[in-house]
């Protein structure tokens, strides 16, 4: 006996509300709204996998009596059994294809979203990494400031000065904006300012400090500040005087120039300034150069942080600042006149 | 000393694992990471001779001249090394040959193997562009970076390359430096200028874009500078 697999397609009926389809659906099926939600707006979703003819034109039927369109695969050329439905499983995987490159991915983290926090999905790594968030209704998301590339037109956006000042002094954008999905769930498209990957953490009460360039979004469980370092790790280093302390719980993405490199800590590690990303709490970190005094000057590394105790750092393979002393060379000569 | 590249092809880096008494040899500001153990040297081209107003007086010929060596101490260490530019690297294993690379495409090398960054084969004045080669002689192990991706062409017989496209080849190809077009005039006009014509059998291993090239159309967009 063939059996049959029955898939939503994602079409509402003509006839029908979307939202009251969802919610019927999500009643049905015995789960959640945000899942029904999700189902239905990915499409091509088996509900009902390996089963016979009988019962797939029965889920069939029913589906398409609340106005949820379904199509069963393959298509019909016959008993009964109660409607239970399965598991919901993506006929289509979620993520983008990966590029036939010899990318070795075993250093970056699998893109699960964490079922506590939102669904996103994160195209494009690691070269050029783009984020797309599906925002619940009424939620809000912190985005960092012109970096929203699409969005849906019900998003609301308000410029929310965070940190107070010393985010004026952290160079950069100091401000975030907030997404508010108003009335439905809706979608935002993120692109951070600068290529390379990008990666995601579910905070669950820890602490991350992230570079501050490296900031892409977050949910508004997880609080933003800007942290001083102190005078002279900041100073010394010749980057950012400031780094973003990420803490709370919640969802939090970060991004990197070039690729990006986790690096578990067991007690010792060195990372030149330009390279940090993000750190987590129980590391301590020091200014200091490396070598002695020529090497200072001439090793072309200046002054590095070396981290010391157990934790994770996430480092990147290309610097903003060594990429701005390259192209320095390349502006145009204005003679003075003097 | 393990060498592993990540993050192919766009931005490129390289771990290298060092046992004991392995010593890794770096362009200068080439480090991203290292494991704390890790020991730095700062050196000219050639750690005996070669002094430090030698070195000056290439920085100011605008090469960068300094290296670094990493020796781990007390057990091993890693290192990751990394480039300004996106692009590719490129590992080969070098066995008592010569390999000639570019400046700017020199990453790393195992530290038997001599370098010598003052190597005048090609005339600096001739080729326009700024750029100095690194000859690299002896065995072990050498990483090389690109812009871009990078290729190898086999060349047998005879063979033109753009100067700034030019990663690495191998010392067993003759080269001369010559005019892209059959005319002076066409090879400036069509800005071509300068190519590298190899003859003999060999690899050239090439750039697929030229730093030089991006760098120039970066210059409107940026704020002048004074001098």
């Amino acid at each position: 006996m063939s059996t049959y697999n029955v898939n939503v397609t994602g079409e509402i009926s003509p006839y029908a509300q979307r939202d009251t389809v969802i919610q019927a659906f999500a009643k049905m099926a015995n789960i959640d709204e945000q899942k029904a939600e999700a189902i239905f707006s990915k499409g091509n979703v088996t509900i009902k996998k390996g089963v016979d003819e009988e019962t797939a034109v029965k889920f069939q039927k029913a589906l398409d009596q609340i106005g949820a369109v379904a199509v069963i695969d393959p298509p019909l050329p016959g008993n009964e059994s109660p409607l239970s439905f399965d598991e919901p499983e993506p006929i289509t995987p979620d993520s983008a294809p990966e590029a036939s490159s010899p990318a070795t991915p075993q250093q970056v983290e699998p893109q699960t979203p964490d079922p506590r926090g939102y669904q996103f999905n994160i195209e494009g790594r690691p070269d050029y990494a783009f984020l797309t968030v599906k925002i619940p209704a009424n939620e809000t998301l912190k985005v960092e400031a012109s970096s929203m590339a699409t969005m849906d037109t019900h998003l609301k956006m308000k410029t929310k000065l965070r940190g107070g000042f010393s985010r004026f002094l952290s160079g950069e954008s100091i401000f975030i904006n907030e997404f508010t999905a108003e009335g439905g769930p809706g979608e935002i498209g993120i692109a951070p300012g600068s290529p390379g990957d990008m990666t995601h953490l579910y905070l669950d009460n820890n602490i991350v400090y992230l570079q501050n360039s490296a900031f892409v979004a977050s949910t508004m469980g997880v609080a933003i500040e800007t942290k001083w370092q102190g005078l002279t790790k900041g100073f010394f280093s010749g980057e950012s005087l400031f780094l973003i302390r990420a803490s709370g719980q919640g969802d939090l993405w970060f991004n990197t120039y070039g690729a990006l490199i986790e690096i578990d800590v067991e007690e010792d590690y060195v990372v030149d300034t330009g390279n940090i990303v993000a750190f987590t709490d129980g590391l301590d970190y020091t200014i200091t150069k490396v070598g002695g005094y020529k090497s200072l000057f001439f090793s072309g590394e200046g002054f590095v942080c070396r981290f010391k105790g157990k934790g994770k750092v996430w480092i990147q393979t290309r610097g903003v600042s060594a990429f701005s002393w390259w192209a320095h060379w390349y502006r145009p000569v204005e003679k003075s006149n003097n | 000393m393990d060498i592993e590249l990540v993050n192919r092809p766009g931005n490129t880096a390289a771990k290298v694992v060092l046992q004991p008494g392995e010593i890794c040899t770096a362009e200068s500001g080439a480090m991203i990471a290292m494991s704390g153990n890790m020991d730095i040297t700062t050196t000219t081209h050639k750690k005996k001779s070669g002094g430090l107003m030698k070195a000056i007086k290439r920085m100011v010929a605008g090469e960068s001249l300094f290296l670094n060596h990493f020796e781990p101490k007390n057990g091993s260490g890693e290192v990751w090394l990394g480039t300004t530019l996106a692009g590719d690297m490129e590992m080969m294993e070098l066995d008592q040959d010569s390999l000639i690379v570019q400046g700017s495409s020199f990453l790393a090398c195992e530290h038997d193997i001599d370098i010598d960054l003052g190597w005048q084969g090609f005339k600096s004045v001739f080729s326009g562009e700024s750029v100095f080669w690194v000859n690299l002689k002896g065995k072990g192990k050498v990483v090389v970076s690109s812009f871009g991706a990078i290729y190898p062409v086999q060349v047998d017989g005879e063979y033109i390359v753009d100067t700034g496209h030019i990663v690495a080849f191998n010392e067993t190809l003759n080269f001369s430096i010559t005019k892209a077009g059959s005319s002076w005039f066409h090879s400036m006009l069509g800005g071509e200028g300068l190519v590298c014509k190899f003859s003999g059998q060999g690899t050239v291993w090439c750039q697929s874009h030229n730093p030089i090239s991006f760098g120039q159309s970066l210059t409107s967009g940026l704020r002048p500078r004074r001098v």
